[in-house]
């Protein structure tokens, strides 16, 4: 029986320990943020934090992550205002959305450590494969990231979820409550 | 997402089975007079919440004035549930912010006729004309072929949107004009507000019950003046924060009650049937349920895919396989065996080639494009629960009509008791026009009686993929004096996918069917983009069918994916050849193209073009699709056995734009797309089985293969094309033309390099 800790809650999964993460975070927590597109390493789309390393779910089982600390896409900001999210949505990055949360995953911990790194820095710390093709505005958009990590920067370019119709109708004139 | 009614409004399948006969069979007068006496007009079949009112099939309106755009088009990440809402809440007058979507129910109005014309066009459509069209859009709207694909999103709909947009707000200004007692003429809507030409304003909320009951004129009139419009602006796409959290649901992130988990094996590729399977060991995984058998496949369920999966690899499934397996010689014997088969034909012929390649020294070159994978980050996916109220599925599908008329016929029920739930396709270039998975999880639930979650693995997914087609071809022409193109022809080997996957999907044939049935049928499918946009006075294509036992799927670009490298690369051979820079040469034959001449001025200024000098790196292609006009120039080299692409430039003209960003991002999206053709997301075949299923060895660009992306959206009043398709077949024939600058090399095999 393994235990950990999965976006700052005690778990213990009820799987065969050899089950990879990826699947006890998607099939048995629910945390379906974490996608699968390859189950080889390869793709990164299931990237997640454990203990401040970006690592791919699909790649250590549930023994290996015995008592340590997991952060999916879901707990990464309670509102998708971690900067990297805010870049993102600044920059217009995503298309299908599929390998997003890992993206955003692997660059939030590159600016975890860095929060200024160049070219060659954001390279190797993105492998991630995308097949839509936001490559060409990836790294303005981790750098620009950064900045607001810096404090160079203000960006509120996606909404917080869970805005009721009456919040709306407050900022937006065109609405009205229901 | 917006949720269909249980019970759809759908028409019987028998009635419309004969029209599909008369269309088939080619009989224009029956066909016209059949058609004559059906019902001309559809009403919205869009339920209500409270609230909500239906102003028409693309929009509803709530009291608290919130836009509810009706979408039928699948989003696989090219931003149609942004463009389509943007282009009527423009001519709404409606704040962007007050903008909702719902996913369309099934309905004639959301045919895509744009898409079935290129499809389903024949011969006999073509002689006649405009009655052709007609007859194929009657058919189209009669079957309520809702279609996502090939760029027809936007050109398709750009229309129905706008006019919806301006019916809404006619309507709106008619009861805000009642209840002030003026002219509704008088009245205007801007940022969501309904005004009087004065100070006073009312919301749409304030009106919109008494709105929806007003007639509109015979001429819906159309805004006018730029003020505060929302076309032309780079709004944010309503799909991003979702996105963003890890909660946009694709149909693998879907859970429901009591929910199971399934992975399937379907054998090798052809006519595989399966022969035996070891359930013993499958029962040794922890979290195993079951297998569930077919014909033609098995399927394990567990408790998590994980489990399923491994059962199912203990399980070890045996397949017989009937007719000759898929091998990279056979491939290749078979397209070269086509041009030497009586099925080929001339499908397009201008002038007399005759008379100018007799005698003449002829310019010849042999160019091969082997399968492209999809490789969608989304495997085949969806969920369904199967209850004796009927069916309800949820997957991402760009032909949800057909998919549901595929699930009710595998189940053996009534269509009516099929709800389809459209989700966005986690990608697809192209790979979800089929929809294996969602029968394949009816019936797998059907057999569990519990809802079952069906995913394929990365592995099934590239053994069953459904490639681009490979080609060959061999291409010929005459060089006048002063460097001018005289005669050109262009004989392409190919199968053809698009009349492959209609047979899939609209008629049910098993994949190695549709393959052998369109064996011997020359299409103008098949070499679409082969027509040249430059002025020569005598061309030819021919088309070579052919059956490489290898099923083949509609892709991002289709068949223009080969044409284009065959003939940009063939373009600049005769360029070298005539001793003219690549870029004149093709520009000297444009005069007729402006818009084409115009794109290439531009990527050769933008990317400071240096005439394709030896030792430059740089290489250019142009291409035209539909409405759509591009040009490329890359900057590329060879270093230590790997490609290098330093630089893309693209200058793209495609009308209009409502979105300049997202148009861009498509632009991006299929440069990217084109440059992994370029280096790989192509695999060997051999004894019906791919030679590598690991993502990791497809070759696929990572962002350190990136270099940089300059993209120049020309500014144009022409109507909008979609900008999806254009980029991408352009990418490897300038890194190929590229690459002869620095090697001396010709590359004229895709990919370029020797993946092994």
């Amino acid at each position: 029986m393994t235990r950990f800790t999965v976006n700052d809650r005690p778990v213990q999964y009820r799987m065969d320990p050899d089950t990879p993460l990826l699947w006890a975070l998607r099939d048995a927590s629910n945390l379906t943020g974490t996608k699968y597109g390859c189950g080889t390493g390869d793709c990164g789309a299931c990237t997640v934090d454990i203990d401040g390393e970006a690592v791919r779910a699909c790649q250590v089982s549930l023994a290996q992550t015995e008592g340590r600390f997991v952060t999916t896409i879901e707990a990464l900001s309670p509102d998708r205002g971690h900067p990297v999210q805010q870049a993102f949505a600044a920059e217009n990055v995503s298309q299908c959305g599929y390998c997003i949360p890992g993206m955003v995953m692997a660059a939030s911990v590159l600016l975890r450590r860095n929060n200024d790194p160049g070219d060659e820095e954001i390279d190797a710390a993105i492998t991630n494969i995308c097949r839509c093709g936001i490559y060409p505005r990836l790294r303005g958009a981790i750098k620009r990231a950064g900045r607001i990590m810096r404090g160079e920067e203000q960006v509120a370019a996606a909404p917080p979820p869970g805005i009721t119709p009456e919040e709306a109708a407050r900022t937006v004139p065109a609405l009205r409550k229901p | 997402m917006g949720r269909a009614p249980l019970r759809q409004k759908g028409k019987g399948r028998q009635g419309i089975d004969r029209r599909a006969l008369l269309v088939g069979g080619g009989a224009g007068a029956g066909l016209l007079l059949a058609w004559a006496v059906w019902p001309r007009s559809y009403k919205p079949n869009l339920n209500a919440a409270p609230g909500e009112f239906v102003f028409n099939a693309f929009l509803k309106i709530d009291r608290a004035g919130q836009v509810i755009v009706i979408v039928p088009q699948l989003e696989m990440g090219q931003g149609i549930t942004t463009l389509l809402p943007q282009i009527l809440a423009d001519e709404l007058g409606a704040d962007w912010r007050a903008i909702a979507v719902q996913s369309a129910p099934e309905s004639p109005l959301y045919a895509n006729t744009l898409l079935a014309r290129e499809w389903l066009a024949s011969d006999w459509t073509r002689i006649g004309g405009e009655a052709g069209d007609w007859a194929l859009d009657q058919y189209a709207t009669r079957k309520a072929l809702m279609l996502t694909g090939g760029g027809t999103s936007v050109p398709m709909f750009h229309d129905a949107y706008r006019d919806a947009g301006a019916a809404a707000r006619i309507l709106l200004c008619k009861a805000a004009a009642k209840r002030w007692n003026v002219p509704w003429e008088s009245c205007d809507i801007q940022e969501g507000l309904i005004s009087d030409g004065g100070q006073r304003t009312l919301r749409f909320g304030d009106v919109v019950e008494a709105a929806a009951a007003f007639d509109l004129p015979e001429i819906l009139p159309l805004r006018q003046g730029m003020e505060g419009r929302l076309a032309g602006q780079d709004l944010p796409r309503l799909d991003t924060p979702s996105k963003l959290d890890g909660s946009h649901n694709f149909a693998a992130d879907i859970r429901l009650p009591d929910m199971v988990f399934a992975s399937i094996r379907q054998g090798p590729i052809g006519d595989a049937r399966l022969e035996s399977v070891n359930e013993g060991a499958a029962r040794s995984v922890t979290g195993f349920l079951k297998l569930v058998r077919s014909e033609r496949w098995v399927a394990a369920v567990g408790t998590n895919w994980w489990a399923a999966n491994k059962a199912l690899d203990l399980a070890d499934p045996v397949f017989m396989l009937d007719g000759p397996p898929v091998s990279d010689e056979r491939i290749d014997a078979a397209l070269e065996d086509a041009f030497s088969g009586s099925d080929g034909r001339r499908l397009y012929a201008q002038g007399d080639l005759l008379p100018v390649f007799e005698g003449a020294t002829i310019l010849a070159s042999e160019y091969r494009v082997d399968p492209g994978l999809h490789l969608a980050l989304e495997p085949m996916c969806a969920t369904a629960r199967v209850t004796d109220a009927g069916a309800e599925v949820w997957t991402a599908t760009q032909a949800p009509g057909l998919a549901r008329t595929a699930i009710a016929d595998a189940l053996g029920i009534d269509r009516a008791s099929v709800t389809l739930y459209p989700v966005h396709a986690g990608g697809s270039f192209g790979r979800k026009m089929d929809f294996e998975a969602a029968v394949q999880a009816a019936l797998i639930a059907r057999d569990m009686g519990r809802p079952v979650q069906l995913l394929w693995s990365r592995l099934e997914d590239v053994i069953h993929d459904r490639p681009s087609p490979p080609a060959h071809a061999r291409m010929a022409a005459k060089l006048g004096r002063s460097g001018v193109i005289e005669g050109w022809l262009a004989k392409v080997a190919a199968p053809c996918a698009m009349s492959q996957t209609w047979a899939r999907i609209a008629n049910g044939a098993l994949p190695h069917e549709a393959a052998a049935q369109s064996a011997d049928k020359a299409t103008r499918l098949a070499i679409a983009g082969m027509e040249i946009p430059y002025a020569v006075s005598n061309w030819a294509i021919d088309h070579y069918p052919s059956d490489v036992y290898l099923p083949l799927g509609f892709v991002r670009g289709n068949a223009h994916l080969h044409s284009t490298f065959f003939t940009e690369s063939f373009m600049d051979e005769l360029a070298h050849l005539a001793q003219m820079e690549a870029m004149s040469f093709r520009i000297q034959m444009l005069g007729g193209n402006p818009r084409l001449a115009h794109c290439l001025s531009t990527a050769a200024a933008m990317g400071g073009w240096q005439g394709g000098i030896a030792g430059s790196g740089q290489g250019i292609a142009a291409h035209r699709i539909g409405d759509a006009f591009g040009a490329v120039l890359v900057e590329a080299a060879i270093t230590g056995g790997k490609l290098m692409v330093g630089r893309m430039v693209a200058a793209v003209d495609c009308g209009d734009q409502v979105n300049p960003d997202i148009a861009r991002q498509q632009v991006e999206s299929g440069l990217i797309y084109g440059l992994a053709c370029a280096m790989g997301a192509s695999v060997p075949y051999d004894k019906a089985m791919p030679g590598r299923a690991i993502l990791g060895r497809m070759n696929l660009p990572r962002l350190s293969d990136i270099g940089e992306i300059t993209v120049e959206l020309i500014r144009s009043t022409a109507k909008p094309a979609g900008a999806t398709e254009i980029a991408a077949p352009m990418v490897a024939p300038a890194v190929a033309n590229a690459l002869f600058t620095v090697t001396g090399q010709r590359f004229r095999s895709l990919p370029l390099l020797s993946q092994d």
